[in-house]
């Protein structure tokens, strides 16, 4: 006798938020915060053209990328810890040498929250966007998700 | 109670404040860098005599000195702060740090009390602190660096 079907799920309750941000937050994906454009620097750049990237741009999170790939980023942050005040010694290295190396970064697949996670466990603020081949998406940078924050809570 | 309900009823001084780099107007470029770098910290606080900030310094202005051709570390830093940094009363809800922080573009807010005397910092990480704290269930428990979702299943 063949047994009756039975929908395994019949009895899922979709989960309930208790907030709308935290419904977005859950099941959002990171590519609804704003993630570009993002500037992409090869590691061989010297630190004084990075500094003058970031300068001119008025931006403060390079990538470095290679051969399409993530390798390493390089922030006003690295600039302050790793060159201070040490321009005319350090200035022609390579970025690479003064770089935050393989970085946290998140999946364009994962949660909006996935990025307000790296903030608040690991520190660093900007998180590159990759896909699952390695290569870049873009960024979310710490007045990104301000915005995105602002947005969701209506405080325009 | 929804994260809007408590960011408009939980006042700036339930955040995390942090202990920020106090310096004064005399100091020069060169002090204030030093300082930052040993307390590991994005920005310095310019107050006056009088215990009152008067400016803020922050590492993208130093990357903006570092980008120039012959940077001079001797200047005293009132020459490049910024004057009109944003501050918020402690006793002020927390939706202000975040309308202060989308209104001028910045990452870091001065707290004072009501005499406009410096009594903390506090900003992105701190209210990306107090997200996670309110949505532990979302924010901490995501997937970030280089475990990847699997692109291709094969079988089951």
């Amino acid at each position: 006798m063949i047994e009756e079907f039975r929908d395994p799920l019949e009895n899922y309750d979709p989960k309930e938020y208790c907030d709308p941000i935290e419904r977005t937050l859950a099941e959002e994906s990171v590519l609804t915060i704003q993630h570009r454009p993002y500037t992409a620097i090869s590691p061989e750049t010297s630190v004084k053209d990075a500094l003058r990237t970031l300068s001119a741009l008025d931006i403060s999170c390079l990538m470095i990328e290679e051969g399409g790939e993530l390798v390493g980023v390089f922030s006003e942050r690295d600039a302050l810890l790793k060159i201070g005040t040490d321009i005319d010694s350090k200035g022609d290295n390579p970025v690479s040498d003064y770089m935050t190396a393989n970085p946290i970064y998140v999946h364009d697949t994962s949660a909006s929250a996935s990025a307000l996670c790296v903030t608040a466990v690991s520190g660093y603020r900007h998180v590159p966007v990759v896909n699952l081949d390695g290569h870049i998406q873009g960024i979310v940078s710490p007045q990104r998700v301000t915005e995105f924050l602002t947005n969701q809570l209506s405080l325009n | 109670m929804g994260l809007q309900e408590n960011l408009n009823a939980e006042t700036v001084r339930s955040l995390p404040l942090r202990n920020p780099v106090t310096v004064s107007l005399e100091s020069t470029h060169n002090e204030v860098v030093e300082q930052m770098q040993s307390r590991r910290l994005g920005c310095a606080v310019v107050i006056a005599t009088d215990g009152k900030p008067v400016g803020m310094f922050t590492e993208s202005q130093l990357v903006r000195l570092l980008a120039e051709n012959h940077p001079n570390f001797d200047l005293s830093v009132s020459e490049l702060m910024e004057s009109d940094w944003p501050t918020v009363d402690q006793d002020a809800p927390i939706v202000e740090v975040l309308k202060l922080m989308r209104k001028h573009d910045v990452r870091f807010i001065i707290v004072v009390d009501h005499e406009g005397i410096l009594v903390g910092l506090t900003g992105q990480r701190g209210i990306l602190e107090y997200i996670a704290d309110h949505f532990p269930e979302q924010v901490m428990v995501q997937r970030i660096g280089g475990t990847p979702h699997l692109g291709n299943r094969e079988g089951a």
